[in-house]
């Protein structure tokens, strides 16, 4: 009996003039998503792996100089481009994707996409991830709405009932008779969506389990939606009044409600602006912070330490270059301040992420955004992980640099060149995203939320129909 | 087969049914006459558990509907005043989805075929979208789900009214073939002739009271005409 009720169901739909156009329209979008994210992490993956090859070959190939000049020659860090950010493009474009890596500084990243887009660009840019966490429960809308109102306003619910069927069975094949004709949709969108990755390069093992954990997260998001808007369906008096209940809450949830939340965050957990961020790490340096002495006093005292360390009276009677010591000294001072406003600053990022997280409570679409980011390797734990890298790596070089400087060039100190072979004894820069693992702990939160709500929408859907009228 | 004991139904203050007692034997059809509002359609409801009654029982083969929902429902069929089908089906399909789901064996194509034609469904018309049918064609599909169903009780709902004389005249002439298989028939209608000419049984309805009840044989359509108007006036 229920596989007649699915089959009859799917039948309906894919003789339904306005279904079989809404389908096509929606997979017309995604592989238009799908080709262009393609193409796009083509052209940058290219990009940026050339970009870091060449910005190598630089360091590489700098004269014999100071060291410390080839510090400040520096190096580029590019973010390398996730073959997953084919299908989600997550905060990428918002939060820039190199940086200049130098002494002395720990500069923020440049060149945000975003901030060259129209402002058309910004608000609707079609992602395969916007496509199916908007548009598919859209989708799911117009599909289930009538499901049990529509029936109701011709009566043929009435007749149903009569027969003696079973509102459970009727409510289970209402459920899989959209699922299916959902499955005429989402099986190509998959296999698109598998072929847009392939041949990008990518990690298979790396992007597969991912893949996967992506493909049970939107699973659970479209299960909520469909038990949800059936249970609107199940309680509606006419078809319209269910078009409109649901097409309500879809407005609310998915498009309303993400954008508030976006506000609400920056209102609960402020982040500085750019500028006071600025002042308030150059204020640190200079001034000294939490009983932390300030730059000309510490480097004082840092010059007395060494020469009561090596018993000599001045730098001059040191064995090594004190400049190289000072400058040494100087990155350990600055990196205190540095990793104290940068933790800060991630920390406010991660609550802002916490608050648009819990808020999925009430909008799904919030929890789906942020797995998919995730898994996609584009949200603000993979940059802040690169960002970490990049800054890790500056550091290595900048004190390899110091500490050849400090070894060779006692009495001559920025006299002194190192020769060119010293360049290359620093490895080149190679980043590793977090682990699935990692990714999975970091989203928990949200996976929870969309389990929680596959689950409730089973359970409105199954009180709903218990008590179903004709 | 179908009997009401003492069944009423109020909705707040209103007495839509006040205590009714009635039986409808196998091969009885029991024609309930009576203006809008009078609780004909509530006496259905009731006995399909559509609505939770007041006071009494309503049974259908000595099962309460009430406390047996789908058992009672699976022996009775339900004819409405508009048979509402899928439009984007044909039909057979139709015929088919409401066989399939009254929890009886299926039927094979031929069978369905053979149950479109013995209805008087015109030939051809049974592969066609419903989105097409005349509500006399939309009638007798009822009456063929009632008959692929097996029912041995009949809840019609005024199920002739709107159809032109002809097909009101088949309609009538298919429920006499049931009678006559021993189905116990329950029907709302404001047709007196076909009340008559149809009924065996004739109960006349006001306000929610059964204020009549009589075998149609025993009165004339000249006579039962009066009749209802008098109690009508009073």
């Amino acid at each position: 009996m229920l596989a007649t009720i699915v089959r009859k169901e799917f039948t309906e739909m894919l003789r339904d003039g306005r279904v079989r156009l809404a389908a096509v329209a929606l997979l017309a979008l995604l592989a238009g998503a799908l080709l262009h994210g393609r193409a796009q992490t083509r052209a940058l993956v290219a990009e940026r792996a050339a970009a870091q090859a060449a910005t190598r070959a630089d360091w590489l190939a700098q004269p014999a100089k100071n060291p410390h000049s080839a510090a400040h020659y520096g190096i580029y860090a590019f973010k390398p481009r996730a073959t997953l950010a084919t299908l989600d493009d997550g905060v990428d474009p918002y939060v820039g994707v190199l940086t200049w890596l130098e002494a002395h500084k720990r500069n923020e990243f440049a060149y945000r996409p975003a901030q060259d887009a129209t402002g058309a660009q910004r608000a609707g840019a079609l992602t395969a991830a916007v496509t199916l966490q908007l548009l598919v429960p859209l989708l799911i809308v117009l599909l289930a709405a009538g499901a049990f109102a529509t029936e109701r306003e011709h009566g043929t619910l009435r007749q149903l009932l009569a027969l003696g069927v079973r509102a459970r069975t009727l409510g289970a094949g209402k459920a899989f008779g959209v699922a299916a004709a959902l499955g005429v949709v989402l099986v190509p969108a998959t296999v698109l969506g598998v072929a847009a990755i392939v041949g990008l390069g990518g990690d298979t093992a790396h992007d597969l389990p991912r893949a996967g954990m992506m493909v049970v997260g939107y699973l659970l998001y479209f299960a909520a939606w469909l038990g949800v808007v059936l249970a609107i369906s199940a309680r509606a008096r006419t078809a319209r009044v269910a078009l409109a209940g649901a097409l309500g809450l879809w407005m609310l949830t998915t498009v309303l409600a993400p954008r508030l939340v976006t506000e609400l965050a920056r209102a609960l957990r402020p982040t500085p602006s750019a500028a006071a961020f600025t002042a308030a790490i150059r204020s640190d340096l200079e001034q000294g912070f939490d009983g932390h002495a300030g730059q000309a006093e510490a480097m004082e005292a840092f010059r007395r330490r060494v020469l009561a360390q090596y018993r000599v009276d001045s730098v001059s009677q040191l064995p090594v270059s004190f400049a190289g010591l000072e400058l040494e000294e100087g990155e350990r001072i600055g990196n205190l301040v540095y990793d104290r406003h940068h933790a800060r600053l991630w920390d406010r990022f991660a609550a802002q992420e916490r608050v648009r997280t819990a808020s999925a409570v009430v909008a799904p679409v919030l929890a789906m955004r942020a797995l998919s980011m995730g898994l996609s390797g584009t949200d603000v734990a993979h940059h802040r992980a690169f960002a970490e890298a990049a800054e890790g790596y500056r550091r290595t070089l900048v004190t390899a640099m110091n500490a050849d400087m400090t070894r060779n060039a006692r009495g001559t100190d920025f006299d002194y060149k190192a020769d060119r072979s010293l360049w290359g004894t620093v490895g080149a820069f190679d980043y590793d995203g977090p682990s699935l693992g990692a990714t999975l702990t970091e989203h928990a939160g949200a996976l929870a939320i969309l389990g929680a709500w596959a689950v409730g929408g089973v359970l409105l859907l199954t009180g709903a129909v218990a008590r179903l009228r004709p | 087969m179908l009997e009401a004991a003492a069944l009423s139904k109020s909705f707040g203050d209103h007495v839509a049914l006040h205590p009714l007692t009635l039986r409808v034997a196998p091969g009885e059809i029991l024609c309930l006459l009576g203006a809008n509002g009078a609780g004909k359609t509530t006496t259905i409801n009731l006995f399909l558990d559509f609505i939770p009654r007041s006071g009494g029982r309503a049974l259908v083969d000595g099962l309460d509907v009430a406390a047996e929902p789908l058992e009672t429902k699976r022996r009775l069929a339900y004819i409405p005043e508009q048979v509402q089908l899928y439009r984007t089906l044909t039909g057979v399909e139709n015929l088919d989805y409401f066989q399939r789901l009254s929890g009886r064996p299926p039927l094979d194509r031929a069978a369905l075929l053979a149950l479109c034609d013995r209805v008087g469904l015109p030939a051809g018309a049974a592969d066609r979208r419903v989105s097409t049918y005349s509500k006399g064609m939309r009638q007798k599909v009822g009456i063929a789900i009632a008959i692929a169903k097996e029912a041995r009780a009949l809840l019609l709902d005024e199920p002739t009214s709107g159809l032109d004389p002809q097909a009101s005249n088949e309609f009538s002439a298919l429920l006499a073939v049931l009678r006559d298989d021993g189905v116990a028939i329950l029907m709302a209608t404001h047709d007196l002739f076909r009340a008559r000419e149809t009924g065996t049984h004739i109960a006349i309805m006001k306000h929610g009271r059964m204020v009549d009840r009589f075998a149609a044989a025993d009165i004339g359509h000249a006579d039962l005409e009066r009749l209802y108007l008098d109690h009508m006036r009073n």
